[in-house]
């Protein structure tokens, strides 16, 4: 019994090692390849530290950078995602590295017959993995085409033949398979510095000069096979395949050994002009080019905002997918995210909206409603009814200081868990029913009622859906953190089962953060304190002044929010910074008292009580001056 | 036990190039042999068009840059020489210490033979790479062949780094488990060894001299 328990344990260290292995290997080529997501971009001293005192300094080294003892780079939401459409590791991931070179008339013979195959190879090409081209791609006519790397990397299971056998052997096995991945891919990592292809990267990133070629690359589970005469110009690396208990792991390499003709030209600066439909390009559209991708990804640009939401709810993507039933054996914290997709059925089978909504839907958003509409019926919306959904506002916006009511001591673990993958596959959080509860299954009303009940503004609409996602996640969010502490640490295996902390920390220091006053008062605005001053501006201006001049009906005014606000924590101060708390607060605990109501009742009601004070105070006003009036025309 | 033994291919170099020949290649293999949690620092040649990595870790960088200068020392008390140096990354094992004899011993587990051929200023008389060129300036093609001469030995030492790529991925039950994470080391032990440097371990001559002759396990 216990035997077969540590070989089923063994087999998900496996399997783990090769999920990670994964994107570890896309991030490595691409850093050096692709010249938006390349660390050059940064100070080399910027985020150096040393690696001992890795979990102090969270900032720079998280939990992905230990596995494989390998820091590398913060990473573009870009490499994060990957795991969004790779199904699993029995997949095999190819890399194109592919050389454009803007021309201008004359399309190279690679081009054309290309460019179909390119399209549909795209809806594996989600927009991150195109993102670099955004910048470079606007620069010309016509533009010829050259894989002039193509790394793959697969894994050969021989699952069939001797599974018994081969896949019960001692548990030093996993160790080893682990530091011969690392072996990999410290020499994965020199090479692609070695190769042609990392000096023409060196040269787009590193001058400020326009060139007149720029690398791209496509990320697919297929090949498309080269022709005979690409091939021969090609030449082939294979590096030592990895063996695990349950098969093998294999990278390889095609590349051209020489770039000469390319890097030789003279690089000359251009007139920008625009490519209306390229190849991951934003501008074509987005549904089209993914048609049975079961993730609906669709390309964006490369914001700041679209990234930071890229960041943000690639964690709580995680929360979603169920867990496999094999990950109770596992006792590592970063279990495959794609094997949960393949090895559970039921959620493969959910059509592309009801993911919750991704960074890149989050950033479609703003292209277009239809997006938007898209995704909004996904369990992301689905109302819990444990749960009112404000209150994942302050919970996600808000300091831990500020957070002095009594959804404190939940909120502070939830603000923890954002971009750490690793929780999404805690052992204890797997089987857990929160996630099923947030599945398809549930009805889904709510999400369109809200969106109904406000007429946002789509950036608005967006940002309640984010919130929402992370209001509906806490009950998940609550049992893995409390879990994760206990068998966060394995000693015995070198795997970085480790989750930092990073998230609190990172989210004050990140620039695209929002600004946190600001947020409460966008969030406020549509249906929360004072929505009269999108209709009537000019009241709510009169009306503030005289709050101003008059302090005893201030009074008056706040004492009615105030009950609102603690209808069960009296001693809650009403100091100002906490206004925002408190407002959440009042949405919350009403939400809580209609559970479905939501921010509806809690929105108009507010709204009612400001507004009859203004009315109850112009009505006085006039009764005054009608007073007066008559006072003075009445002689007695 | 089990020690690989990796002979890398001869370059030719100038004094003033050693420097950068040296970092580059101790550099990489130690990089490979980092297998502790490294963020990997990439480092651009000057002299030459080739970016290698570094494992981040201020300890060793210190330690290779100063057998660099000892051996650039050593090469110019002893000119046009042909010169090895070697890195070797050992295990240490208590061997049943008694009192008050150090029975600490070092099992080596991997070498690293770097040949160099220090040469002084080259001369390539016979080179005519431009027959067209009528006319050419003795300076200027003393340039050339310069030129040429950094263009060949780039060319060798991207070489001698695949061919250390090469072996690491080839070679690697030998390589001893990771050190835990908690020591705080990322490195396994190792030695530089340069020619008649004082500080050199007379075993480790011993082995060394032992292994050049028998040229053991060399990649095709």
């Amino acid at each position: 019994m216990a035997s077969s328990h540590n070989t089923h344990s063994e087999t998900a260290k496996v399997e783990q090692i090769l999920t990670e292995f994964f994107p570890k290997t896309l991030q490595i080529i691409l850093e050096s390849r692709s010249p938006c997501i390349s660390s050059r971009n940064f100070s080399g001293d910027q985020v150096l530290c040393s690696p001992s005192s890795s979990s102090s300094s969270s900032s720079s080294m998280r939990p992905r950078d230990k596995w494989f003892n390998l820091a590398l780079r913060e990473c573009s939401a870009t490499l994060e995602n990957i795991d969004l459409w790779r199904p699993s590791y029995h997949e095999p991931m190819v890399i194109d590295v592919i050389l454009v070179q803007r021309e201008f008339g004359l399309d190279s013979v690679n081009a054309s017959p290309r460019k179909d195959l390119v399209r549909n190879l795209s809806l594996k090409d989600k927009h991150p993995f195109s993102l670099n081209s955004d910048k470079e791609e606007f620069g010309c006519q016509t533009k010829s085409e050259k894989v002039v790397e193509r790394w793959m990397v697969h894994y050969e299971s021989r699952k069939n033949r001797d599974t018994n056998s081969g896949c019960r052997r001692s548990s030093n096995s996993t160790a080893h398979t682990y530091k011969k991945t690392i072996l990999l891919l410290r020499s994965l990592y020199a090479f692609v510095r070695l190769l042609p292809a990392y000096k023409v990267f060196q040269d787009i990133s590193s001058s400020g000069q326009i060139h007149p070629f720029t690398l791209v690359h496509r990320v697919s589970s297929f090949v498309e096979p080269f022709t005979r005469r690409e091939e021969a110009e090609m030449q082939r690396f294979v590096f030592t395949p990895v063996d695990t208990s349950c098969g093998r792991l294999c990278l390889s390499v095609l590349y051209r050994a020489s770039l000469s003709d390319i890097s030789s030209e003279p690089s000359t600066p251009m007139s920008p002009q625009v490519i209306p439909e390229y190849v991951g390009s934003p501008l074509t559209d987005p549904l089209k080019r993914f048609p049975t991708l079961p993730v609906s990804i669709a390309p964006s640009h490369g914001s700041p905002s679209s990234l930071q939401f890229s960041r943000r709810h690639s964690w709580s993507y995680d929360h979603f997918r169920p867990s496999p039933p094999s990950v109770s054996f596992s006792p590592s914290p970063t279990y495959s995210e794609s094997h949960a997709l393949v090895s559970n059925p039921a959620f493969c089978r959910l059509p592309p909206s009801s993911l919750p909504p991704q960074p890149a839907e989050m950033a479609m958003g703003h292209k277009d409603n239809v997006n938007y509409d898209e995704y909004y019926p996904s369990p992301v919306f689905s109302p819990s009814p444990s749960l009112s959904p404000p209150i994942g506002i302050p919970v996600r916006r808000l300091p831990n200081g500020l957070l002095q009511s009594e959804s404190a001591p939940q909120s502070a673990p939830i603000a923890k868990l954002p971009h750490s993958p690793a929780l999404s596959s805690k052992p204890n959080l797997s089987p857990s029913s929160p996630l099923k509860a947030s599945g398809p299954g549930i009805p889904l009303p709510a999400g369109s009622a809200i969106r109904k009940s406000f007429s946002l503004g789509r950036d608005e609409s967006r940002r309640i859906s984010g919130w929402r996602v992370s209001s509906n996640n806490s009950p998940i969010s609550r049992s893995s953190s409390r879990s994760f502490p206990d068998d966060l640490d394995d000693p015995e295996f070198p795997c970085p089962f480790d989750v930092d902390e990073d998230e609190m920390t990172d989210r004050g220091s990140r620039p695209e953060s929002f600004d946190q006053k600001g947020n409460i008062c966008e969030m406020l605005e549509p249906g929360g304190f004072f929505p009269i001053r999108k209709s009537q501006d000019a009241a709510v201006g009169a009306l503030v002044r005289m709050l101003q001049k008059a302090p005893p009906l201030r009074q008056d005014f706040t004492d009615p929010a105030a009950d609102l606000v603690r209808p069960s924590t009296p001693d809650s101060p009403s100091r100002n910074p906490q206004q925002g708390t408190q407002i959440s607060k009042s949405l919350g605990s009403k939400g809580r008292y209609a559970a479905s109501s939501s921010i509806t009742t809690s929105g108009l009601f507010v709204p009612k009580t400001t507004a009859d004070a203004l009315e109850e105070l112009q009505s006085y006003r006039e009764m005054k001056n009608l007073l007066l009036r008559q006072a003075g025309k009445t002689p007695i | 036990m089990n020690c690989e033994v990796c002979q890398l291919k001869e370059l030719e170099v100038e004094q003033f190039e050693i420097r950068e020949v040296l970092r580059c290649i101790l550099h990489t293999i130690v990089f490979h042999r980092a297998l502790g949690l490294v963020r990997p620092k990439d480092i651009d040649l000057e002299l030459f068009d080739i970016t290698y990595v570094q494992c981040g870790d201020v300890e060793v960088e210190k330690k290779i840059d100063e057998k660099i200068e000892q051996f650039i020392n050593w090469v110019e008390k002893h000119p046009n020489k042909k010169s090895q140096i070697c890195l070797s990354f050992y295990q240490e094992k208590n061997k049943q210490a008694s009192w008050f004899t150090n029975k600490i011993e070092r099992f080596y587990w991997e070498q690293w033979y770097i040949n160099l051929h220090v040469a002084q200023h080259i001369k390539i008389h016979s080179a005519k790479t431009h027959p067209q060129k009528i006319l050419v300036d003795p300076e200027e093609n003393e340039l050339e062949e310069r030129s040429i001469r950094r263009t060949t030995l780039e060319a060798s030492l991207r070489e001698v780094l695949f061919q250390v790529i090469k072996f690491v991925n080839e070679k690697k039950d030998h390589v001893p488990a990771i050190p835990s994470p908690d020591c705080g080391v990322v490195i396994f032990p190792y030695e530089i060894t340069i020619p008649s440097s004082s500080d050199s371990a007379f075993g480790m001559d011993m082995i060394k001299r032992m292994l050049q002759t028998g040229h053991p396990t060399m990649l095709s």
